[in-house]
């Protein structure tokens, strides 16, 4: 919701209270007075509160979580200039609490909206606080105390999402025992996981998570970093391109793009019938044999890109 | 087989050993196997080779040899005589390899329009032993010495003394050739004091592009209090263009855990790892190999050479990320989080591996340990230039006549690497410019030629050339072509952690593309500038800073070329698709 920002002029609160309701409500001679409602209390939020205050308007900035801000007063730097952020909104905060024209609610939900432009009316309902609000200096010591919402939750421990069948159970098994536990094999474990399966099989990911008890994140974040690791799985032959600078002064380009017509595929694709992936690799240092390529792990060095064809044949 | 070796006559006994393979009293056919010779059809020579020695019932053995350096004329095969002559044969295919053992079986031809030269005599560099083998009888005529190829001449062998002599995977034959020589004297016979003093004296810096003096990492990492410590190889040779560390890896094994055996002795370590890249597969299997070898004849695990010593290594492969390569990601990596690196201080030699005291140093410098302890500091220091003695391997690849892999010392000029060693450019065609010592370093123009390669840049006198990869760019390539290819890679190495880098290689790279495609515009040759330089100054690591690097450095040299392109909608060198789509 915060995201979304609805500006609604509603009739009442003007000063004048018993002009809201059914007063104004009907006919054609709508007076329109200037109180707006804005929906959430992002960055855009509080700068359209500010600017709206600064016309002249009553402004009512309505937040559903215990305060404003958004996702900017969660920022370091801001793109692209790579300004601070909380420099920006910082003051902008402060200004808008202060103004004497907005009203900040937050722990509020909007619950209905009815009327037209020009003359809506809103109902808001504001969730408790449990503490008074005027006395309030915001200092986060109610919410180690607070009996209403201080109840212990842990999140529940991680179970992978689905079990192993016994051929994996077998082969992971394997794997693990022939290196010891923790970080420190992840390396060496996910290669031999790599070269059971072609790609990294995220069940498996899981069940290594869960029987090392790591992260699952930990994993996936090394899984992800490595340009050699592939999480999805990839055709029977995987055909790789040097692009060191030597091939590339030497006919990479030209041997890439026949690749990419013979195949049919783009470099990272896997073609139809899963016989072959093409990816470009940095360097196979065959560099005084340029170009260069490895089909299913075998090299080819000095390439004829006229014969490229005829060696794919040799990979059915 | 596997009886342990614990002093000099078990040495020598292996020694031995080797030296009846190396040398046997019949013919013996070498095929140079590493990753480049098998690229291009090696295992098809060798099988053509066995074949035709069993048809023909010869008195003959087929082996396999690792890399001796002349990648550009793989694949190899080499005929040595009984009695040791060796000859080098170039650009051999199945045929050829069948005509020849046939015919120097029926009449003692041997090819010479074939042939690249023959070895007269080799040098031993661990012990420094020179062996003659006589080139009398037999039907040399047209084929030059080897040593007096132009290649070869002015390369000193220091790093890859045995890539290329030996089967890799025999440690008997390394032995022969004087490996394990110089562990042997550092654990025996030195204080581990005395070995950091000697590396010290040598004046061997790091060979992975940083240079650090490696006797002061040693020394630093030996006065960390900790009880444990360990040594890294780094063999993550992520820079496109070099691939001597997959050479050394491949053709001599046993010359870097040798070296990682004397250092980890002198620091105190008894763990090791080394961090292949990925994409070496016959390097992590020859390694391997070699690990295994020696652990079984008591050079390796526990009680080295009958001492208390104990030192273990583990081969951990990487996963195909560039930034791996520097030294605290390749830490994370092993550690088994994603590769990014750590800010320092601390230093690894105080808080590496599992906050243990941590020597990281590349294959080469590794490999450079050995000999300095059997043929002493000052031998070494001799070599290079005052800064930065010793040699280095550079990998002459791109346009050049005689591309492969060649082992000089500091201080030669790059005109000298190119021209006399490299032989020219294919074609005789200009040159236009170099890509040198990795893709950030960009592109520089001939008119640096002249200056002498050391491990700092100091204006007109010598410059850097930190990864070793020389790649020769003649008048067909495109400057702007190639700074679009160098920040594309680096674009696509970002790790993503902050946005100079992320978003800023990737404004960079869209620019470079406008251009290219004839769009670009006056302006956006200045914001790229700009832009190039805020990166440069703000990004969090130094990876972040070299994609911008390279593109400065190769809008310095090359502006006309961009500005060409801008100008009159034109590639000069009819690379850059302008007006035809991608």
């Amino acid at each position: 919701m915060t995201a979304k920002q609805k500006a609604a002029i509603a009739p009442s609160a003007n000063g004048n209270g018993d002009s809201n309701g059914n007063g104004n409500g009907n006919g054609d001679t709508k007076e329109l007075v200037g109180a707006v409602l804005v929906c959430g209390g992002g960055i855009a939020g509080i700068q359209a509160s500010l600017d709206l205050s600064a016309a002249g308007f009553r402004v009512y900035l309505v937040e559903e979580s215990p305060s404003i801000g958004g996702n900017m007063a969660r920022l370091d730097k801001t793109f692209p200039t790579g300004d601070c952020a909380t420099c920006i909104i910082s003051p902008k905060l402060v200004e808008c609490v202060r103004d004497y024209n907005i009203d900040v609610l937050t722990m509020a939900d909007v619950t209905a909206l009815d009327g037209e432009a020009g003359h809506f009316s809103v109902k808001v309902r504001k969730r408790p606080r449990s503490v008074k609000s005027e006395k309030c200096t915001g200092c986060g010591d109610c919410w180690t105390v607070c009996p209403v919402r201080n109840t212990a939750e842990s999140p529940p421990p991680f179970q992978p999402s689905e079990p192993l069948n016994e051929s994996d159970a077998i082969k992971l098994r394997g794997i693990l025992a022939r290196h010891e536990g923790g970080l420190g094999s992840l390396m060496p474990v996910l290669q031999e996981i790599d070269q059971a399966y072609g790609y990294l099989p995220k069940r498996i990911l899981e069940h290594l998570a869960y029987s090392w008890g790591v992260k699952i994140a930990e994993i996936l974040r090394v899984a992800s970093f490595y340009d050699r690791f592939r999480l999805e799985p990839v055709g029977r032959h995987v055909v790789e391109v040097c692009e060191g600078t030597s091939c590339h002064s030497r006919g990479s380009r030209e041997l890439g793009e026949r690749l990419e017509k013979e195949l049919g595929i783009r470099p990272g694709e896997t073609d139809k019938s899963g016989r072959f992936t093409l990816r470009t690799v940095r360097c196979l240092g065959l560099c005084a044999l340029s170009p260069a390529m490895k089909i299913a792990g075998r090299s080819f060095a000095r390439v004829n890109i006229d014969r490229v064809a005829e060696i794919l044949e040799q990979f059915t | 087989m596997s009886a342990p070796i614990r002093n000099s006559s078990d040495l020598d006994r292996a020694q031995a050993a080797g030296e009846a393979t190396r040398h046997p009293q019949r013919l013996k056919v070498l095929v140079g196997s590493a990753s480049c010779g098998v690229a291009v059809g090696a295992r098809e020579i060798e099988s053509a080779a066995s074949s035709t020695v069993q048809e023909l019932g010869l008195d003959a053995v087929v082996c396999r040899t690792g890399c001796i350096g002349f990648c550009g004329r793989e694949p190899m095969l080499d005929l040595v005589l009984p009695g040791g002559l060796r000859i080098s044969y170039g650009n051999m295919t199945p045929e050829k390899a069948r005509q020849l053992i046939a015919g120097y079986a029926k009449s003692g031809d041997l090819q010479p329009a074939w042939a690249l030269g023959h070895f007269h005599n080799e040098e031993l560099v661990s012990t420094g032993e020179v062996r003659t083998y006589s080139e009398q009888s037999v039907g040399l005529k047209g084929i030059p010495r080897w040593s007096a190829l132009d290649f070869e001449s002015r390369q000193k062998k220091v790093i890859l003394r045995n890539c290329g002599l030996i089967d890799p995977n025999s440690l008997n034959e390394t032995i022969a050739c004087g490996t394990y020589r110089g562990a042997f004297r550092a654990l025996v016979q030195m204080e581990p004091d005395a070995v950091i003093d000697a590396v010290a004296e040598s004046g061997l810096r790091g060979r992975g592009g940083a240079a650090f003096p490696t006797g002061q990492k040693w020394r630093l990492a030996r006065q960390a209090a900790a009880d444990r410590k360990y040594v890294v190889c780094n063999a993550d040779e992520g820079e496109p263009g070099a691939y001597m560390d997959r050479t050394v890896l491949e053709s001599d094994p046993h010359a870097v855990l040798e070296g990682m055996l004397i250092g980890a002795y002198a620091i105190g370590a008894t763990e090791g790892f080394i961090y292949v890249r990925n994409e070496y597969p016959l390097a992590i299997e020859i390694l391997e190999n070699a690990i295994d070898e020696a652990e079984k004849h008591g050079l390796l695990g526990e009680n080295i050479f009958g001492t208390p010593w104990s030192f273990h290594v583990t081969v951990r492969r990487g996963a195909g990320a560039y930034i791996c390569g520097e030294e605290t990601a390749l830490i994370e990596s092993l550690e088994g989080h994603a590769g990014e690196p750590r800010n320092r201080p601390p230093y690894p030699v105080t808080a590496g591996l599992w906050g243990k005291p941590t020597v990281v140093n590349n294959v080469k410098t590794w490999a450079s340990v050995a000999p300095i302890i059997t043929r002493g500091a000052a031998w070494y220091a001799k070599m290079g230039t005052k800064r930065t003695p010793g040699t280095t391997i550079f990998s002459l690849e791109g346009c050049v006549k005689n591309a492969g892999l060649v082992e000089v010392p500091f201080g030669i000029t790059l005109r000298e690497l190119i021209y006399d060693i490299g032989g020219g450019i294919v074609g005789d065609r200009p040159l236009k410019g170099l890509q040198a010592g990795g893709a950030s370093r960009g592109c520089i123009p001939p008119s640096l030629l002249d200056l002498a390669i050391d491990t700092e840049d100091r204006d007109g006198e010598t410059i850097m050339i930190g990864t070793g990869g020389i790649i020769a760019l003649d008048d067909r390539a495109c400057m702007v072509d190639m700074a679009r290819f160098l920040v594309g890679f680096f674009l696509e190495e970002s790790c993503g952690k902050c946005v100079p880098c992320r978003e800023g290689s990737k404004q960079m790279s869209h620019l470079l593309g406008r251009i290219s495609e004839g769009q670009g515009t006056p302006a956006d040759l200045s914001l790229l500038e700009r832009l190039a330089k805020t990166v440069r100054s703000a990004a969090f690591c130094g990876m972040g800073s070299m994609g911008s690097n390279a593109l400065l450095t190769t809008l310095t040299h090359f502006r006309e070329e961009f500005e060409t392109h801008i100008r009159d909608k034109k590639c000069p060198a009819g690379v850059c698709r302008i007006g035809r789509g991608r």
